[in-house]
């Protein structure tokens, strides 16, 4: 019972969170802290695949959206302006 | 502007919260996933290690590589035919940029230096033993493959991409790897069907386990470790994906100037 709990509690507290930082990614005008939104977005659904019993999904996701994809990203912010 | 902000804010949450309640309690859209569905859950988890029933069986008790590279393994061959063509695709894009000078680099902090040095080993086990236990537990090629990714990148930010080359793992050698991985899916798809031929049986292409009407196919393991197709599968998988990943960032670590003069010469 206490798990089933403690499992709604962190899913109704991880997803606004990344919601959060979509909208903040989203409006965010300096492009390198629009992707750190982004990598706590994907952050938060990492854990969200993981209490949804996706472990598959989390071994993926991780390294591409926390790591490859801000990665990705930054190297191509280099290439052009920090700031929209 | 910070009102407008609220606005916006307010009626996103009011639209998220709308949405989730009229799909999840409502029922709008029926029941998810649907009841007729159901059934095949059941069947993918009910056969995908079955020693007793064979005909059936993927014989691999992790079901999700179970049904990516058999059940329906020619999707994951076409999927993996994209990322190829993507690959091919950037590289055509940055073909003639080459930075020729090299060595001379810094790279980051020393702290930063060491960290590194102790962390990539780490990343380098996690990655192989993903892509090797792919059969028994959470994990596949794929993941494997984006995972190791993550130890050149780590290579590239923190020494230099120059680096890299130093080591060995230019991009023509990752080329090749990719090519390697990507002809080892290839055989691996047809290694039932080639051992049909030869042997003066029947057998499918992407066949794993022996079927009814085809009897052959491979050893379902090997010293006690499931295998069949879906090891080698997840071990050329493993390879194309994270040649694929680093020749990417090789890439895209190029500085902009060095690429815009390769495009338009010197002025």
């Amino acid at each position: 019972m206490f798990e089933a709990f403690f499992t709604l509690f962190l899913m109704m507290l991880l997803s606004p969170i990344s919601t959060i930082a979509v909208y903040l990614a989203v409006t965010e005008r300096n492009l390198l802290r629009a992707v750190l939104f982004s990598a706590l977005q994907s952050m938060c659904y990492a854990f969200l695949y993981y209490i949804l019993m996706a472990p598959d999904i989390v071994l993926v996701y991780v390294p591409v959206s926390i790591g490859l994809y801000p990665a990705a990203i930054l190297f191509l912010i280099r290439k052009t302006k920090e700031c929209e | 502007m910070l009102l407008r902000r609220l606005i916006t804010v307010s009626v996103l949450t009011a639209f998220i919260v709308l949405t989730s309640y009229t799909i999840t309690v409502l029922n709008v859209l029926g029941e998810l996933p649907p009841r007729s569905l159901r059934p095949l859950a059941f069947w993918f988890l009910n056969t995908s290690f079955t020693p007793w029933l064979n005909y059936f069986s993927a014989m691999a008790p992790e079901t999700v590589t179970a049904i990516l590279w058999d059940y329906r393994g020619l999707d994951t061959l076409f999927e993996t035919a994209v990322f190829y063509f993507a690959i091919i695709a950037s590289i055509a894009l940055f073909r003639g940029i080459e930075e020729k000078h090299g060595g001379g680099y810094v790279g980051l902090s020393k702290i930063v230096r060491v960290v590194s040095r102790v962390l990539i080993p780490v990343n380098i086990v996690v990655a192989a033993s993903i892509a090797i236990h792919g059969t028994i537990t959470p994990g596949g090629g794929f993941q494997a493959g984006s995972a190791m990714a993550v130890a050149p990148l780590i290579l590239i930010i923190v020494f230099s991409r120059f680096f890299l080359k130093e080591k060995g793992l230019s991009k023509n050698l990752l080329i090749a790897l990719r090519g390697a991985g990507l002809v080892g899916v290839g055989v691996a798809s047809i290694l039932a069907l080639a051992l049909g031929l030869l042997s003066g049986g029947y057998a499918f292409i992407f066949q794993n386990q022996p079927k009814e009407a085809a009897p052959i196919g491979l050893p379902p393991d090997v010293l006690g470790f499931p295998a069949g197709t879906l090891l080698i599968f997840n071990l050329f998988e493993f390879i194309a994906v994270f040649a694929g990943f680093t020749i990417i960032f090789i890439l895209l670590s190029i500085p902009e100037d060095v690429a815009r003069e390769a495009l338009h010469g010197k002025h």
